[in-house]
């Protein structure tokens, strides 16, 4: 299956990946990988650590010479066969993981170099450096260095350090994995009302589901240096390719249910003898047959639930085993004829474990393949990923 | 009980390693007061005291250049063979500095191999040039390591490469960012190359000596033949005391200046990538250099080795073993089994010193012992001698031992250091998880830490081992008939001048040396990373 993930709009891409091919020494980190990025545009490279999301970053920063493929920025070849543009003349500012402020100069110092660098007058980089560490509420820290500022702190400085350049191409090196959550959301606000309205396009790695849910107008998600899928945050929550992909991107419970008829979007599946009418979906698979067309077919692809498209009271039995308090809502593990089956609900926990409950299905996902071997039957939560 | 015989131990070592003689030093130095001393300053000393000034401040400066030049070739520029030019830096390390100026005037020196082959030889290469050029070629490699150790933690790869996607072209990001963060390094390579060039000793003697160059060290060791002269011995404790002045005034200096510490901050950082798109000139200016200033020094020494006479084109029928067989006849044979013995047992004494003081220190939070291993460490070696022949002279003139005392003096730092830091990077949570997991407290140490410090402790005795091997400066003040040192033997014939003789004892010498000294260097990283790569 390829995916040709170019920006909706139609608008010229500010980046354009064009079977790019990273590796170090011998070992492949990114293969044969396209993708671009449209003016305005947020995307989220998501994937766990090792699938290629910073090596992919430090390739378009220039720091990274890709074993072949091409690279351009606003319009501009910066990396081919035969150019090459080195990083400070690319059009780009980049948010590090480590922050990466230089311990020797002041914030003021640190926002004010990139402009600088671009031969804006002393007086006036400072002026607008200052500016800059107002925006996101820390003026009065200007004159400090990264040892006296939260981590917190250092990461606005950081993310004023990439404003201050005006760039064509915003790069996200995981920015937050080392905040707490209160300073994640803090820090994921302060970008996104920095970002609001501009043309600038920005490229968000993270191997955080619900940060890349968040941020993104589209995510790209990631395995061993190749795209498993891209799509808008609810098309890559609601519509995984697989189940690996349904995994990663939140809890998902593998049903075992049987279809017995298929109309467009709706479908009667039987669970343990009791027949219920969900809306129903499928990644395409070989065929071109709908979805659940396919699996009334093909009669044995697996089929996943959300926690929040299932619901108490119904018609199907079950017990719940486990409950989950997580302050907005509450997560049950059931054991069922479907088999085990997480349920979200707004609230505190309704029933206790060992609590014989009745529930029913609002919607189901029919992947195109099982998944990978590994990812079988386990199931992964959003606070275990 | 153990414990406080541990500190009785200790307290004996560091009283006769250190107290007792600088004692003895300063007691004798202030018998006829400040203005005695000044006294025995006389003009030639104080020529000695300039010579030594402006031949360390060159040799720091060239010295910290080029180790800052090859660290930045070597840590960011290389992308392969990175490991070799390594290695290839550290080499005039691990060669005794007087075998390099021996190799050098075999080299380059007037019927030197360029001299015979081209007809080019720098006649200039006795005197101040020469000492200055051997020197700060062999101190190279320390504000190499300096600056290469900064570059690797204080430096980090994301710093440069925020400041490149902020629109600094590499050389503005090398000016403004990286040399910056390198500043304590580099005021911690300088300070320890001069006060290293104040100290030394063979160079200038190789060197200087046959030119009439005399600097502090080797104004000590001529005025020493003749200590029975009132005038030359007071002269002797004036410099010895100058050199510790100096000394002192250089580290105080830099510990002002790098005082404003900068803290690292964030986490971890992004990978070493070798940049992209660059030139390999540096790669090859830096092998070149290499060649000439190492390679070539060592192959004309061994060729003058395996030569029948200084002057003969080395070709087959020129050729003998002879030198290393008149080498090796009695006398030197006899010195070298003194330099194994003093290198062996010095540097078993060190370790276990160090390991005792390590123990101790670590329950008490002490570190006023470290200190004190630091300052001897810090005195010259010429004055640390003088002190040692004060206070011990009369009852060990002409022994190992006066020897001995004055290599554990000087060397048990080395054995200390490595352990002292690893065991400050040891994280606690090792030993807490040990004990969490059932183990007391001696099999926690047993099973825990003790397997993570062997290589440690491996490489400090080897490291030991090495100094005190080739160890010139002390021993040539120290020695009498029966206690020749090898070092001191490669010198004397040398002064007798008969090259092909002291070129195949120092083939020796060095042979020996690099031999002890390649496990570390192969296995440096595993040996000095042990600790820390288990840590966080």
């Amino acid at each position: 299956m390829t995916h040709v993930p170019i920006p909706r709009d139609g608008s010229p891409a500010v980046l354009e990946c064009h079977g790019v091919t990273l590796a170090y020494g011998k070992v492949p980190v990114v293969e044969d990988l396209t993708l671009a990025v449209a003016p305005g545009e947020t995307v989220a490279l998501l994937g766990p650590s090792g699938s290629g999301k910073s090596s992919l970053l430090y390739a378009i920063a220039g720091f990274l010479r890709p074993r072949s493929g091409s690279i351009s920025i606003a319009g501009r070849a910066v990396s081919s066969e035969r150019e090459w543009v080195s990083p400070e003349r690319r059009s780009i500012g980049m948010v590090f993981q480590s922050y990466a402020l230089w311990p020797h100069m002041t914030a003021l110092e640190t926002v004010a170099y990139p402009l600088r660098r671009a031969s804006v007058s002393a007086a006036e980089a400072r002026r607008r450096a200052q500016e800059l560490l107002e925006g996101v509420g820390i003026g009065r820290l200007a004159g400090r260095r990264p040892a006296e500022l939260s981590g917190g702190e250092q990461q606005r400085v950081g993310l004023c350090r990439a404003l201050a350049r005006d760039p064509d191409l915003y790069l996200f090196d995981e920015p937050t994995a080392h905040l707490d959550s209160a300073l994640r959301a803090n820090l994921q606000e302060q970008l996104a009302g920095q970002r609001h309205g501009s043309r600038a396009a920005a490229l968000y790695a993270t191997h955080d589901v619900s940060e890349a849910l968040a941020v993104s107008d589209r995510v790209v998600l990631l395995r061993d240096g190749r795209i498993v899928q891209v799509g808008t945050p609810v098309e890559i929550y609601e519509r995984p390719v697989d189940l690996w992909a349904a995994q990663l991107t939140g809890a998902a419970s593998r049903v075992h249910l049987v279809v017995e008829g298929a109309d467009g979007r709706a479908a009667t599946v039987s669970v343990g003898g009791q027949s219920v009418v969900v809306q129903a979906g499928g990644a395409a698979g070989s065929g071109s047959r709908t979805a659940p067309a396919a699996y009334l077919e093909a009669g044995g692809r697996a089929a996943i639930v959300r926690p929040g498209w299932l619901h108490f009271g119904g018609p199907l039995p079950g017990r719940v085993k486990q409950t989950w308090y997580r302050g907005p809502h509450t997560d049950y593990r059931l054991d069922t004829p479907a088999g085990d089956v997480s349920l979200g609900e707004a609230g505190p926990p309704r029933f206790a474990p060992g609590a014989e409950v009745s529930w029913s299905l609002d919607r189901v996902w029919f992947l195109a393949e099982v998944g990978t071997e590994a990812a079988s039957e386990t199931e992964v939560g959003p606070d275990q990923a | 009980m153990w414990r406080g015989a541990g500190w009785l131990a200790v307290a004996l070592a560091v009283a006769g390693l250190a107290a007792v003689p600088l004692g003895a030093l300063l007691g004798v130095a202030l018998t006829d007061g400040w203005r005695g001393l000044q006294d025995s300053l006389d003009p030639r000393a104080a020529q000695a005291l300039l010579h030594t000034l402006v031949v360390a401040l060159l040799v720091s400066a060239s010295a910290v250049a080029g180790g800052t030049a090859a660290a930045l070739v070597t840590e960011r520029w290389a992308t392969s063979g990175r490991r070799w030019l390594r290695l290839g830096l550290l080499v005039p390390f691990l060669t005794p500095p007087f075998v390099a100026a021996v190799g050098w005037v075999r080299a380059y020196g007037p019927a030197g191999l360029t001299d015979d082959a081209l007809g080019i030889g720098w006649s200039g290469l006795f005197g101040p040039a020469g000492i200055v050029a051997v020197l700060a070629v062999h101190a190279l490699p320390l504000a190499y390591l300096v600056v290469a150790a900064g570059l690797a933690t204080r430096a980090e790869p994301d710093l440069e490469r925020a400041a490149r996607v902020s629109g600094g072209s590499s050389a503005r990001v090398l000016w403004s960012i990286t040399l910056p963060l390198l500043r304590p390094a580099l005021i911690t390579g300088a300070v320890l190359v001069f006060v290293t060039t104040v100290n030394a000793f063979g160079v200038p003697a190789v060197l200087g000596i046959p030119a009439g160059f005399g600097t502090v060290t080797t104004r000590i060791y001529q005025d020493l033949a003749f200590s029975a002269d009132q005038a030359a011995f007071s002269r002797v404790i004036a410099l010895a005391c100058v050199l510790v002045v100096v000394a002192m005034a250089a580290t105080g200096v830099a510990t002002l200046a790098g005082r404003r510490a900068t803290v690292r901050t964030g986490g971890a950082s992004g990978p070493d990538l070798p940049s992209p798109g660059r030139s390999r000139l540096p790669l090859l200016v830096l092998s070149v250099y290499l060649v000439l200033t190492t390679l070539v020094p060592l192959v004309a020494l061994l060729l003058t080795a395996l030569t029948r006479a200084v002057g003969l084109p080395p070709v087959p029928e020129n050729l003998t073993l002879d030198n290393f067989a008149r080498a090796v006849d009695g006398r030197t044979a006899a010195a070298l089994s003194n330099s194994v013995l003093l290198a062996v047992v010095a540097a078993t004494f060190a370790l276990l010193l160090g390991a005792l003081v390590v123990i101790l220190a670590r329950r008490r939070g002490s570190a006023v012992l470290p200190a004190i291993a630091t300052i001897t460490f810090a005195v010259p070696g010429s004055t640390l001698a003088v002190a040692i022949l004060l206070a011990y002279g009369g009852w060990l003139r002409d022994t190992l031992l006066l020897i001995l005392v004055a290599y554990l003096a000087k060397l048990w730092v080395l054995g200390l250091r490595p352990l002292a830091s690893s065991a400050e990077r040891l994280p606690p949570d090792l030993l807490f998880a040990a004990r969490a997991s059932g183990a007391g407290p001696i099999s926690a140490f047993v099973t825990v830490v003790l397997p993570m410090f062997r290589p440690v402790a491996a490489a400090a005795w080897l490291l030991v081992f090495i100094f005190a091997l080739h160890e010139l400066t002390m021993s040539s003040l120290l020695y009498g008939p029966g206690s020749t040192t090898l070092a001191v033997a490669v010198l004397n014939l040398q002064q007798l001048g008969d090259p092909t003789v002291t070129a195949a004892l120092a083939v020796l010498l060095t042979v020996l040396v690099l031999v002890a000294a390649v496990p570390v260097l192969l296995f440096r990283r595993s040996m000095f990373e042990g600790v820390r790569g288990s840590g966080t």
